[in-house]
């Protein structure tokens, strides 16, 4: 221990203090100049030094802005069905409704109460084919909710019976299921209270578009969204560089080839590996037990759409970037928006209404409903989403090409 | 036939002045280029050698010059002749990276060169052939990644897109730069090669003024105007005493002795080569240069070696220049 302690103090009394400081403070200034250089550097590049320090805060301004507001249950909208009043045809116990004075007021509490949005009220004694007329409603997602008055409600409820509510709600995002059942149970609650009635209440609930239970619940369910991101997310990241990293186009351009032909064949190219990966994705989904209740095609031509707005938003940063690391920069910066404005964090309905309009304008905020209307409920693509992200396309292919014609080449 | 095609004038130029916007590249340029001729284009960085390529090669937007200006009996003026005067030249940049997808190998280029030309696979590739054969690319490397090829033979592949769809007229940016001392010589003889065989018209843009040996004519630019466009022996003979030069080595050459030197009243111009090195272009060369020798003597210059030669073209470039620098002091 000694001789160690010895060591120490000889090689202490021997070092060159002095020396040792000037070579650390050379070392420092070098560090210094090299920081300095790095800097330079980053200069040279402002588009990207302006898109890494401007764009964290305007994430969390973003953020901050859907976070920040009141948040106010949007009323979910519904229809109110009523039997109350009709003959119900049952060849053995024909029954027929004198009185419908409580469905009428339950058709007021529902008014009242603030968790729904009634949008309309149809008789059926009136009208046989309303329950179809509001099956419609709900495939459309034009409401989320049928509310169902029974045959004999007004009966039952004069006799001091326990009252039954009948509804559907649409089922094919189980986030909201509660949410439908809560906002049914508000009405009854608002019902009950004003009419001085037997609390006992009887909610039945009859889950419309819902995965059968010999379905993997969780994958279904957590799918649609899935299937939006990873195709939107990969024909991005796979044409954000085709045109910036091409040097010999410069070269191509001095052959008969025209600037619209180079970009053409490129996204003919990008759009037959998306066919390919959409098919890939599609059989990997069926394998792993996809409960798909509307048509392959249908999906196919979804999947392809999403798709293609990512392939036009790639192929225009790709455009419009100097040089690959930009590239990459507003890659990132047009994915965080687009995915923090797609409603996966906050509804889209429950944003201000300036972001809900630009939250609109975005490809994912229609991606996962068209895809989820497609397994869910059958629907046919052909909708509002599908004609939302053909603008969406069709804008950023115009500004592609614009952008490309436009782009300096110099050999 | 072959008489009207010695005679048959691939690119004229008359008049050419380029401007963006306020800035005047090049001022007032003309000449003329038959077929099968060499064009050497030399001047110092910013000479406008680039623009008036670019302008031939349909780059530079028709607002921006003015003159009359042909490539292959098309003007570039018209946008619709664009089409037609690319599929009838041929570019080989400075840079390979500009013109080689280097992931894909030689004949894998040549097929998406030549299919930009309308050309079929087995067309372009009997022609990419033939031009690997001229240009000596090792055949063995033809179907091999153009990573693992050398600088060298990227350059060679490079030359051979140029040519692939057979143009009538070939630009070449730079064809030495970057390339060995060793292998300079050997792509200008490839290139003087591929204009005898295949009766090209080339213009070549270089600094390297060697390029000069292999040229049918020199174009010399400084500050956007032509300052000689002639065969460039032409140009060396019209120095005093049809450029025969004087080489001394002289011991503490300084300015003052060259002001000295100068002052001899055969002395016409005075090149200095490096610290001691100096050449002396003067009248009546044979019976001036034993005066000047006399006359240095006397003065106290003292001599360590002497030689006698005819001028390069880089000297003659280098006079050239120079003389026009002193005209502009004097006008300033």
């Amino acid at each position: 221990m000694m001789k160690f302690v010895g060591k120490i103090r000889e090689k202490i009394i021997n070092t060159n203090f002095k020396g040792n400081l000037e070579n650390l403070k050379e070392s420092l200034f070098r560090l210094l100049k090299m920081v300095k250089k790095e800097f330079r550097l980053l200069k040279t590049d402002k588009m990207n030094l302006i898109i890494a320090l401007a764009l964290p805060p305007i994430i969390i301004v973003l953020f901050g802005s859907m976070s920040n507001i009141k948040y106010d249950p949007v009323p979910i909208p519904c229809i109110v069905v009523t039997n109350d009043s009709n003959t119900f045809i049952n060849p053995n116990n024909y029954t027929e409704t004198k009185i419908d004075d409580f469905a009428i007021l339950y058709v007021d509490a529902v008014n009242k109460s603030k968790d729904l949005d009634l949008i309309a009220v149809y008789n059926s004694s009136e009208d046989a084919y309303v329950m179809e007329t509001a099956r419609n409603d709900l495939i459309s997602s034009r409401i989320q909710i049928i509310i169902v008055i029974p045959v004999d409600f007004s009966e039952m409820l004069s006799s001091r019976l326990p009252g039954i509510i009948e509804c559907i709600p649409e089922s094919s995002d189980f986030q909201h299921i509660q949410d439908n059942l809560n906002a049914v149970q508000d009405s009854i609650n608002i019902f009950i209270e004003d009419n001085h009635l037997n609390p006992k209440f009887v909610l039945q609930a009859y889950e419309e578009y819902s995965i059968p239970s010999n379905y993997n619940f969780k994958f279904n369910y957590n799918i649609t969204l899935m299937l939006s991101f990873v195709i939107f997310g990969i024909s991005t990241v796979l044409t954000i560089l085709v045109v910036v990293q091409e040097k010999p186009i410069a070269r191509l351009l001095l052959t008969p080839a025209k600037r619209v032909e180079i970009l053409i064949s490129k996204y003919m190219t990008y759009m037959i590996i998306l066919s390919i990966q959409v098919i890939l994705l599609i059989t990997s989904c069926l394998s792993q037990g996809l409960y798909l209740r509307g048509s392959i095609f249908d999906l196919f031509i979804a999947l392809f759409m999403v798709g293609f707005t990512g392939v036009s938003i790639g192929i225009f940063i790709s455009a419009v970037s100097k040089t690959k690391t930009e590239a990459n920069q507003l890659f990132f910066a047009f994915y965080i928006i687009i995915v923090i404005l797609s409603g996966i964090f906050i509804p889209i309905s429950a944003m201000p209404e300036y972001l809900q309009v630009f939250a609109y304008m975005l490809p994912l905020s229609h991606g996962d409903p068209m895809i989820r209307g497609i397994v869910t409920k059958a629907k046919s693509v052909f909708g509002f989403d599908f004609f939302s992200l053909l603008c969406i396309s069709a804008f950023f292919v115009i500004l592609s090409f614009i952008a490309f014609l436009k782009r300096r080449y110099e050999v | 036939m072959s008489s009207y095609n010695a005679v048959k004038i691939m690119v004229d130029v008359q008049n050419l002045n380029v401007a963006f916007g306020n800035k005047k590249i090049i001022h007032d340029v003309s000449f003329s280029v038959k077929k099968g001729e060499i064009i050497g284009m030399f001047g110092i960085s910013g000479a406008g050698k680039t623009t008036i390529i670019r302008v031939l090669t349909c780059q530079i937007e028709k607002k921006n010059w003015t003159g009359n200006v042909k490539v292959s009996d098309l003007t570039p003026a018209k946008k619709k002749n664009h089409s037609k005067i690319l599929a009838n030249i041929g570019y080989v940049p400075q840079l390979e990276t500009l013109n080689l997808y280097f992931d894909f190998k030689p004949m894998v280029n040549v097929d998406v060169f030549a299919s930009n030309y309308g050309m079929n696979k087995k067309e372009a590739k009997e022609i990419a052939r033939s031009l690997f054969t001229i240009l000596d690319i090792p055949e063995d490397t033809w179907d091999k990644s153009l990573k693992k090829m050398s600088g060298g033979e990227k350059k060679r592949v490079s030359m051979a897109l140029g040519l692939i769809h057979r143009p009538e007229i070939l630009f070449l940016d730079e064809p030495t730069t970057g390339v060995d001392a060793s292998k300079r010589y050997d792509i200008l003889s490839y290139l003087k090669k591929l204009n005898r065989q295949l009766n090209t018209t080339m213009f070549i843009i270089t600094h390297d003024l060697e390029a000069a040996l292999i040229c049918d004519k020199v174009a010399i630019l400084r500050e956007g105007k032509l300052l000689e466009f002639e065969v460039p022996q032409k140009l060396i003979l019209s120095l005093p005493s049809e450029g025969l030069v004087v080489r001394f080595i002289i011991e503490g050459l300084n300015n003052d002795k060259i002001n000295i030197i100068k002052k001899f009243v055969s002395v016409q111009k005075i090149i200095r080569v490096g610290n001691e090195m100096l050449e002396v272009l003067m009248n009546n060369f044979e019976e001036s240069l034993p005066k000047l020798i006399q006359y240095m003597m006397e003065k106290g210059i003292k001599i360590n070696s002497m030689s006698r030669d005819v001028a390069t073209f880089r000297r003659y470039f280098q006079l050239r220049i120079q003389e026009e620098e002193e005209k502009e002091k004097i006008l300033m």
